[in-house]
């Protein structure tokens, strides 16, 4: 009987083992004589839209002409999973060829060796650095004083702007605030005099939600417009003089004072707190609110703006000037230089491809790999008009246009070869005719619009030190509950708390802060 | 001949503490059929909202049939990522719950024998890597070394022994009568023939609920699909349906979104809801063995 028992452990062992070949495909790598395998793992340029097909004719003209076999993962789509997949890959020693990272998962990488300074590779790309990299994005990928990434720009800076509902205005005989006392008065009236002539108390002055990153801590990014007007736009005052956290300074007290008026009055859409992106932008396109910051394509582009014109066709959106504060202040927000890092494995090196990778990418840079990887092939995905612009007229099929669904698997990796150059953005943002009310639009144009209004300038302060988990939630639940009235704002209880705030580390946070930019040369005059 | 005793059943009449009580009852079952049916009507309408819709996420649910727009259902459809992600999907799901049935029920059962010489220390050697996982990078590393990176089964074959599982069906196994094993093995069965035609047809319900908790597993496995698999053509529907649910390109870059003319958020609702469908259509043919199986398997013998 212990016979057969054994038998059976054997089998179930043996199972095991055998099935595991059978279900295997290992990849091997490419012969000695062969196309130099390189495995890239990108950041698709629409991550819902699905890889490039297996017979994309880029694979071919990349192995005809570098003699490299191209391999393309997409990462995915959210950075903490792009991070967990990197950093599995890395505890492998199984790093990609040529990957997307992060700044701070680079920095790990670099600390581990397991990624290779690219210093050199600038002047072996010479039509790529021309266009793609500067000091700027060189310095932001430097450790110990070498480049360990290759900083492509990413996406445009100072796209997002003051909008208000001119035909609002128009009905109610107001013209566009320029103070902040002008603006309370208008979204006043946005909110209690039926702007849209309705009858209907179904309409607020100020719209919102919660949209926070590293440079634009709570109330975060749409509420910059109001935090500028105080001077306190941004995590971080990145000039010279004042450099340190803006909730440090006192001007932020007196924005608070202004937000919580817009609370208690009930003149900013009261979901801003619970709105997410999505239901945000569906709410403006409903007619809930007059005044917004928001950025250019998702207010212009075609698609985009079909809604609300369809919805109200003598509706009017005007970009319009940042207020200005009590002290003269005024800005749209911080604005940063946004990257897009591309890095190679120490491995890639030791196996003598990093000759190969600079010429992958330089070729992506030239005008044959910069039209295919942008817009596709010509005549298929993409004619080009009068003035070389590349468009999506006059195609056999629509659907393979390089902005229609299956013609965007195509241009996946556009975002390796697009540098904000003139001809994307006309090829990006065409005028167009609105399908309702008629008249001619261009994201272009808004952008052009939006990029002349005032900013402030915090290059490099999303490089800065980030706060501990429980400061952040100190920070913004602390914030939060003044505004909301679950704290009582006063100058005592704003003063006790900001010292509770420097005890739990907020002091801590601005010295580190103030000390990297120093270091790193950041702050501004 | 023996005399059966009869029974009779009387009617009892319900008091008021009973009325109470059922009163109760009701009202809490209605509740927790409103929390689930509510997000649940909420997803499916607002899969079926047209581009211009016009109000708030309240009155979208109240939106009449003749409103809804299949728009959303049409585009996903067309869409060749999405089709491509289910049947990779559908493969990780049959051979995840085949493999993991197939290594499940023997050792399950060879735990269940209790004369098995070092049952104790094999009992160990199962529970001790239950109780401290070894973590994320050690597993990446084995499943790279032994060559499943980048292949469906990475998905499924490192995870297609459940511990718990294995150990709810030993104690159902633990629970069949030992009489009837030894009258086989009496008969000269062997102990694959006893497994084979005694064991496995006494559990099918075992069988169908842990079969069920492998499958939605599976089916829902995001993380090791990520981990593991690079090659695009593999991507599952976990994947593609949170890229969905995390795009913001749509918005803010093209013109035209990967699918269509489609609004976004029904785009994902819309995801949401034709993924759970196998799931959801799955569970009531396996409701029945599903019920008896996870009582069976709680009480020993």
């Amino acid at each position: 009987m212990k016979k057969q028992y054994f038998v059976c452990i054997a089998l179930i062992a043996l199972l095991s083992f055998v099935s595991l070949p059978l279900f295997s495909q290992g990849s091997k790598d490419s012969a000695v004589d062969g196309p130099v395998s390189i495995d890239l793992w990108y950041g698709a340029a629409v991550t819902e839209a699905g890889p490039p097909p297996a017979d994309w004719v880029g694979f071919d003209i990349i192995k005809e002409k570098l003699n490299i076999d191209l391999k393309l993962t997409t990462l995915p789509s959210n950075e903490s999973d792009q991070d967990v997949k990197i950093q599995a890959a890395a505890a492998a020693n199984n790093l990609p060829d040529l990957f997307m990272v992060r700044r701070d998962v680079l920095a790990r990488l670099v600390s581990q060796g397991l990624v290779a300074p690219v210093d050199d590779l600038y002047e072996k790309m010479p039509t790529r650095t021309a266009t793609h990299y500067n000091e700027v994005s060189r310095n932001h990928t430097k450790f110990n004083g070498k480049s360990y990434g290759l900083a492509d720009p990413g996406s445009i800076v100072k796209n997002e702007g003051l909008l208000i509902r001119k035909d609002w205005l128009d009905n109610l005989g107001l013209s566009i605030p320029t103070t902040t006392d002008e603006l309370l008065d208008v979204m006043r009236a946005f909110t209690f005099d039926d702007p849209d002539g309705n009858g209907k108390n179904d309409t607020y002055g100020y719209g919102a939600f919660q949209e926070v990153n590293n440079y634009e801590a709570w109330p975060g990014r749409r509420l910059e417009p109001i935090l500028g007007a105080f001077g306190v736009e941004g995590t971080w005052d990145m000039t010279v003089a004042n450099a340190g956290l803006t909730i440090l300074k006192p001007e932020f007290y007196d924005a608070m004072v202004y937000l919580k008026k817009m609370v208690d009055e009930g003149i900013i859409d009261p979901n801003w707190l619970a709105y997410k992106k999505d239901d945000f932008r569906a709410a403006w396109k409903q007619g809930r609110f007059g005044i917004m910051r928001e950025q250019n394509a998702a207010f212009a582009a075609q698609s985009n703006y079909a809604p609300f014109d369809k919805n109200f066709p003598n509706g009017e959106w005007v970009v319009m000037d940042p207020i200005k504060g009590p002290k003269g202040h005024a800005s749209i927000g911080p604005y940063t230089a946004g990257f897009r890092i591309y890095a190679i494995s120490a491995k890639a090196v030791e196996e003598g491809k990093k000759e190969k990778i600079a010429e992958l990418l330089e070729w992506m840079a030239s005008d044959e790999g910069y039209y295919l990887l942008g817009w596709g092939v010509e005549g298929v995905n993409y004619t080009k008009d009068a003035n070389g612009i590349p468009v999506a007229d006059g195609l056999p099929d629509p659907d393979l246009a390089f902005s229609g669904p299956v013609g965007q698997t195509v241009t996946q990796l556009r975002n390796m070869v697009f540098y904000n150059g003139d001809i994307e953005l006309y090829a990006r943002y065409p005028k167009y005719i609105t399908a309702t009310s008629k008249k001619e639009m261009s994201a272009l144009d808004v952008l052009r619009t939006m990029q002349s209004k005032q900013w402030t300038p915090a290059i490099g302060s999303d490089m800065l030190p980030i706060p501990s988990a429980d400061l952040k939630r100190f920070y913004e639940q602390g914030l939060s509950e003044f505004i909301t009235g679950k704290r009582t704002l006063n100058r005592t209880n704003w003063n006790t708390w900001i010292a509770e705030f420097k005890k739990l580390g907020g002091q801590d946070w601005n010295d580190k802060g103030v000390a990297f930019a120093k270091e790193n040369n950041l702050l501004n005059e | 001949m023996k005399k059966r005793r009869r029974f009779t059943s009387v009617a009892v009449k319900p008091t008021a503490a009973d009325h109470s009580f059922n009163f109760l009852v009701d009202l809490f079952l209605g509740l927790l059929l409103l929390i689930i049916a509510i997000p649940l009507w909420s997803t499916i309408t607002l899969s079926f909202r047209p581009n211009d819709y016009i109000g708030n996420n309240l009155e979208g649910m109240f939106l009449l049939p003749w409103n809804w727009s299949t728009s959303a259902y049409e585009a996903l459809l067309g869409n060749a990522g999405f089709l491509l992600a289910f049947g990779n999907s559908v493969k990780i799901l049959i051979g995840g719950v085949a493999s993991a049935l197939l290594l499940t029920i023997p050792l399950a059962y060879v735990l269940s024998i209790p004369t098995l010489p070092g049952r104790r220390y094999l009992n160990l050697f199962v529970i001790v890597p239950y109780v401290f996982n070894v973590g994320m990078i050690p597993t990446y590393l084995l499943v790279t070394n032994i060559g499943l990176i980048d292949t469906l089964p990475a998905v499924y074959i490192p995870v297609a022994i459940s511990t718990y599982n294995c150990l709810i069906m030993r104690s159902f196994f633990e629970g069949i009568p030992n009489e009837l094993k030894e009258s086989a093995r009496i008969d000269g069965a062997s102990e694959i023939q006893i497994l084979l035609r005694i064991i496995l047809p006494l559990s099918k319900a075992i069988i169908m609920t842990i079969g069920l908790f492998y499958g939605v597993s599976f089916w829902n496995n995001f993380f090791h699909a990520m981990l593991y698999l690079n090659s695009n053509a593999l991507q599952p529907l976990p994947i593609l349906l949170r890229n969905i649910l995390m795009a913001s390109g749509m918005n803010e870059y093209v013109e035209v979104s990967a699918f269509g003319d489609a609004p976004i958020a029904a785009i994902k609702a819309a995801s949401v809801f034709m993924s759970a469908i196998p799931m959801v259509a799955a569970y009531p043919f396996i409701q029945k063995y599903f019920t008896k199986g996870t009582l069976l398997g709680s009480v020993k013998g």
